[in-house]
């Protein structure tokens, strides 16, 4: 580093001070003359330069240097410019908020107790920081300030808060905490003790909000005396056990209704060889249908057929990433989704059977690009027997990139089907994500395997089930590395290294099933070190990432691995812990 | 093409029911959710009917497999709550020589979220019996539909289904949900 470099810095330095300390000024009223003319007006009667303008709708906003000049400007309320009271106004001044931002943060930071997972906000009008900086002097400033606050803490990942005390702080309603689901929509317990809650409506805007919350507190509030408290309560939060001390729902009942018995897995292998093979196949099929497809042809007979179904219905709005506006222009001409289907003509002409058809019809849909060895949670699949084509079915979900239009486009004689329907507009051939789930009937013969069937369905991205936090995906079941797979040996794709995504090799240590290792990384450890890794990741509830990170920090050696934890504990984010 | 012809008549060999066949299909499928969605406990046997019973019929449910039918339909009846499915997407290939039909199906389900399970009954700690009682005649049929998940089915029928037997068609039942809402309240 030499000098130079230091006096740049500071003159950066000096610039940022500069831009935090800036107000932000708008101006109405100017629309009869031009932004240019405004300016100078300005800058010649309140001797102020109005930097970085910009039309912002009617007005025009510009950054001062100073409160003296934001000052000045002001006093020119109502001057008479280009024929109209010119309006100036003071819009959020940044030097200002990103003050009380940090006094908020560390304020929020003070009240979090790491240990029991809470944010004690009791009794703020009582705090003498607070008071000092008169941030609950009065109600308004006590209705901007709760906001504030709840928007800060869910800004800091540190903070897992599962509790929450609002205890002492005069509340008459929750409007001005109205905003805590948002921060916290897993929290557990909620304590409003002793405020002023009178109205049994006063929580409805919670109303099926808090999904986990189990214990609420509201002694010492009047809304308690209210005959329909209890019930009022129990409609509110459909998952409170224990009010104000006292048991009201049966736990195990509660769980029995709102928990899916059947927890989900994100693999099925009817036994050990048949995971090995349908991974092999799967994984080398895909491979094939996202280069080239032609390669594929000599897998399906005369009799084999293949099919593609658009189900274009459009997934709810509150699903993770869910595609609301996917466009199956290519697809819709070949959809033989039968539910939404009445000429039986069709039906039976979209059935592509024989190679010659089922190769035409690989070629209409848009090529793809599928991410199972980079991604391997975000497929999911079931391999079932088949014992009436002595075969099996292997079925796979999951998503894939469209990556360009497919090499037969319907030409022009489709166009007059395709102008009444307007289906070939750009809108509608848009490439983007897809899910997709897809059924393959394999049926070992002579030493090779034919394809029986292959049904597609196409549908609008969302995210899955079965890798999310809350469903941990068990690892698929690990398969002999010894055992041949008999019956469907992978001949016929040549000259592909066997890769099977989402299995482990056998003579691993049982591992913790919400301890997920990439099998690449896991391959590479020892015995010793997955079984370090084990305990590690059970003691300290760490997901997989974070208890390797650990152990390897901590030169894979348990002791010192825990006493880094219970330093670092605090400041972990919320995502390092098994969801 | 006549290899179409004869390849969707494998075993069957009827014309009219040859161009039925989708409609048939569709109606099976339809008859199926029928049955998840019902609450009639006492209706349980006609869905059990409808289940092969010999070694070869599997069940699999979110990727775990069911020993037999009868321990997953007490298991839907008693354990979750009501449903509502709706069927999105069909597709069927007729598998020649197997005298078997394999269906891709796509759906999406909600679930009664108002807390109560099939029979009516909450999981609120009363103290007055009679209380209770008022309340769940009162709301035992109100259902409070939540949002939308996915649903990927997967099933091999005997084709009998298409001369009109139904009984133990379905030889295997592959049942996923492959996307959730953020905003339900029953948890995966």
């Amino acid at each position: 580093m030499n000098n130079f470099h230091n006096v740049n810095n500071i003159g950066m330095v000096a610039q940022q001070q500069n831009m935090q300390n800036r107000i932000k000024i708008g101006v109405r009223n100017w629309q009869n003359a031009t932004m240019q003319d405004l300016l100078n007006f300005i800058s010649r009667n309140a001797r102020v330069t109005l930097s970085n303008a910009s039309i912002e709708g009617p007005l025009i906003v510009g950054y001062v240097q100073s409160k003296d000049q934001a000052d000045s400007i002001m006093k020119w309320n109502g001057a008479n410019f280009a024929g109209n009271k010119l309006k100036f106004e003071l819009l959020d001044g940044q030097g200002g908020t990103s003050n009380t931002i940090e006094f908020l943060r560390q304020f929020i930071i003070n009240r979090y107790d790491p240990q029991t997972k809470m944010l004690n906000l009791g009794g703020l009008a009582q705090d003498p920081i607070l008071i000092q900086k008169g941030m609950f002097n009065n109600l308004s400033t006590q209705s901007r300030m709760f906001p504030a606050m709840m928007k800060v803490a869910s800004k800091e990942p540190q903070l897992i808060v599962e509790s929450v005390n609002l205890a002492d702080n005069k509340l008459k309603d929750i409007n001005v905490v109205s905003s805590l689901p948002q921060s916290f929509p897993n929290l557990k317990n909620l304590c409003l003790a002793n405020n002023q809650i009178m109205r049994l409506n006063s929580l409805e805007s919670w109303k099926n909000k808090f999904k986990n919350l189990r214990e609420l507190l509201m002694t010492n509030n009047p809304i308690t005396s209210n005959n329909s408290y209890r019930s009022e309560m129990l409609r509110v939060f459909p998952k409170l056990a224990i009010l104000d001390n006292v048991m009201v729902r049966d736990a195990a009942k509660l769980d029995s209704i709102f928990n899916f018995p059947i927890k989900l897995q994100q693999f099925y292998f009817e036994n050990d060889q048949l995971g090995q093979s349908s991974t092999d196949f799967v994984t080398n099929f895909l491979n094939f249908w996202d280069s080239d497809r032609s390669q594929l042809l000599n897998l399906y007979s005369p009799q084999s057929q293949f099919s593609v179904s658009a189900n274009t219905s459009v997934p709810a709005s509150t699903i993770k990433d869910a595609d609301q506006n996917a466009s199956f222009g290519y697809y819709l001409p070949h959809s033989r989704n039968i539910a939404k289907m009445s000429s039986e003509k069709s039906i039976e002409q979209r059935l592509a059977i024989g190679q010659e058809q089922i190769n035409t019809l690989f070629q209409s849909l848009p090529k793809t690009k599928h991410a199972l060895l980079n991604d391997p949670n975000g497929y999911s699949m079931e391999t079932i027997a088949y014992p009436q084509v002595n075969g099996y079915m292997v079925i796979l979900h999951g998503y894939f990139e469209e990556t360009d239009k497919p090499d037969i486009v319907p030409n022009s004689k489709t166009t007059s089907r395709g102008k009444r329907f307007g289906s070939h507009t750009p809108a509608n051939n848009r490439l983007c994500k897809k899910s997709f789930d897809r059924i393959w009937v394999i049926v070992p013969m002579n030493n090779t395997f034919v394809v029986a069937s292959d049904e597609l369905t196409v549908r609008s991205y969302t995210s899955n089930t079965w890798s999310q936090p809350a469903a941990p995906a068990l690892v698929a079941p690990a398969a002999t590395p010894s055992a041949v797979p008999v019956g469907i040996p992978t001949a016929p794709m040549n000259n592909m290294t066997a890769m099977n995504p989402g299995l482990v090799q056998g003579g691993v240590p049982a591992l913790a099933p919400t301890l997920q290792l990439p099998p690449d990384v896991q391959a590479r450890l020892t015995p010793v070190q997955l079984e370090l890794l084990n305990k590690l990741h059970l003691q300290t509830k760490l997901n997989a990432e974070y208890s390797y990170m650990l152990a390897e920090q901590s030169g894979w050696n348990y002791d010192n691995a825990l006493k880094a934890f219970q330093a670092s504990v605090q400041n972990l984010p919320r995502e390092a812990f098994i969801q | 093409m006549n290899n179409t012809f004869n390849n969707n008549n494998t075993g069957n060999g009827n014309d009219m029911n040859t161009k039925q066949q989708p409609h048939i299909t569709e109606t099976f499928i339809q008859k199926i959710f029928a049955h998840l969605d019902n609450q009639d406990v006492s209706k349980l046997n006609n869905f059990l009917q409808l289940f092969s019973n010999n070694s070869n019929g599997k069940i699999i449910i979110n990727g775990q497999r069911s020993n037999d039918a009868m321990s997953f339909l007490t298991l839907w009846s008693q354990q979750i709550v009501s449903t509502q499915h709706s069927i999105t997407s069909i597709d069927y290939h007729l598998i020649p020589g197997s005298g078997t039909v394999l269906c891709n199906i796509g759906a999406k389900v909600r679930f009664d979220e108002s807390g109560r399970d099939k029979n009516g009954q909450d999981a609120v700690i009363r103290n007055n019996q009679n209380q209770n009682q008022n309340q769940l005649n009162q709301n035992r049929n109100r259902q409070f539909w939540g949002s939308y998940f996915g649903v990927s089915l997967q099933l091999i029928l005997d084709d009998r289904i298409y001369r009109n037997d139904l009984n133990g068609v379905i030889n295997s039942f592959n049942y996923t949900i492959i996307n959730k809402p953020d905003d339900s309240l029953i948890e995966l």
